[in-house]
């Protein structure tokens, strides 16, 4: 388990601390990609950096009109550390946005960008995974298999480990596509194939997920249709290629 | 590949993938998910049980508020992030009377302080007393302040490390009212 990070009077959680080392490096790998794709590397850097302030901001945002009648009464609290007060989903919208807004801005061409975007997304993505093991969150479903992980006294799946090793199977498709010169915008569309896939297939290996309609889980609802998405994106490609 | 067999990966891929979600649907009632697993303090296990004597002397035990969601706070007097969310502790305490039970559970300091404390900031949730510190033990307290949020069914739903704000207290208590 991570432990509490004690810097003077601040205790930080670790998975947040692995949280931003993911985010550094997704962006490091996106500007490398996007250099050897004949891209400035720095635009990754800065429309990433832009998306994810964004994305605070408006996930601060989001939560302070939720909770309104809280704030109201503590208005300093709109600006305070907590690192709960957050909002996901309007972090991540605003966030793509204000990303989308700097790649038009500077006229870069989008399929590139989000072809050196992939393996960034995939790297930071496998080592979020790995972070939420070692934190014990995200727990796996309980199991008997011989590999599983003895956490509280529960043999469960290391369904942490299985996408870690998705997403790093999937960057590996991604970054062998980088050098060959397929369409651009292909790249992306692999990836979120592959990512898709995987939270389809891996997410029943996980204790507990966001549920709907009587129990579908969510992340695999949405996975099935990223992957859809994709594959039929794909589709002109290999079509036109036979 | 041709048209034809493109769409046919498409159509096996929906329907392949509609069933596998169909089949690993979780139970409509989430504290089932809990049945058989040990009591541990960890998202989704039961909390663990324990007996103290609260502050005004009576006994308390944790499982005698089954049925209602409890909101389990770990707290002592030195500590100023837990002197600045008690308010808060208070405040919902009062809103919520009756739905929510707030359990201030205080770590290892003398009843005398204790009670000038409350006294002063004019606490009146339940304080059970941690003289040995086994209950902040058994709950693997690691820093101060620590709330656990407990819904009906006994079954821990969200571990809050460091202090909650009005705003955050009202995000958490969603999640097992």
């Amino acid at each position: 388990m991570l432990p509490v990070v004690q810097l003077g009077p601040l205790s930080i959680q670790a998975y947040l601390l692995v949280l931003l080392l993911s985010a550094w490096a997704g962006l490091a790998i996106g500007a490398w990609a996007a250099q050897r794709l004949g891209l400035d590397g720095n635009h990754i850097y800065n429309a990433g950096l832009y998306g994810l302030l964004a994305g605070l901001v408006a996930g601060r945002a989001g939560h302070v009109i939720a909770f309104w009648s809280a704030y109201r009464a503590q208005p300093v609290e709109i600006i305070g550390l907590n690192t709960r007060a957050f909002l996901l989903w309007p972090g991540i919208v605003v966030g793509l946005m204000v990303a989308g807004w700097y790649v038009r801005r500077h006229k870069l061409p989008w399929g590139p960008v989000l072809d050196a975007a992939a393996p960034g997304a995939l790297v930071g993505i496998a080592i979020a995974d790995l972070g939420a093991l070692l934190a014990g969150r995200a727990l796996g479903a309980p199991t008997t298999a011989p590999w599983a992980v003895t956490v509280w006294g529960v043999a469960r799946h290391p369904s942490q480990v299985y996408e870690t090793l998705a997403a790093l199977t999937v960057l590996a498709v991604t970054l062998r596509m980088l050098g060959t010169r397929g369409r651009p915008g292909s790249v992306a569309w692999v990836g979120l194939l592959g990512y898709g896939l995987s939270r389809w297939l891996l997410e029943p290996f996980r204790a507990e997920s966001t549920s709907i309609l009587g129990g579908l889980r969510v992340p695999q609802l949405l996975g099935l249709a990223a992957a859809l998405i994709a594959l039929w994106a794909l589709r002109g490609n290999v079509l036109a290629d036979d | 590949m041709t048209r034809t067999r493109w769409n046919a990966l498409t159509a096996i891929m929906l329907l392949v993938g509609i069933a596998w979600i169909w089949i690993n649907r979780l139970p409509a009632d989430s504290a089932a998910s809990a049945n058989g697993l040990p009591p541990a303090p960890a998202v989704g296990h039961p909390a663990p049980d324990f007996t103290l004597t609260t502050l005004t002397g009576e006994a308390f035990t944790l499982s005698t508020l089954r049925g209602t969601p409890v909101v389990l706070n770990f707290w002592a007097t030195w500590c100023p992030p837990c002197r600045a969310e008690l308010p808060e502790l208070e405040a919902a305490g009062r809103q919520y009377a009756g739905q929510i039970a707030i359990i201030g559970v205080n770590q290892a300091e003398a009843r005398a302080d204790v009670q000038a404390f409350a006294g002063e900031m004019g606490l009146t949730f339940p304080m059970p007393l941690d003289e040995q510190t086994q209950v902040s033990r058994l709950y693997g307290v690691r820093s101060l302040p620590t709330t656990f949020f407990i819904d009906r069914g006994g079954v821990i739903r969200q571990i809050q490390v460091g202090p909650v704000t009005e705003a955050t207290l009202a995000q958490l208590l969603r999640t097992i009212r």
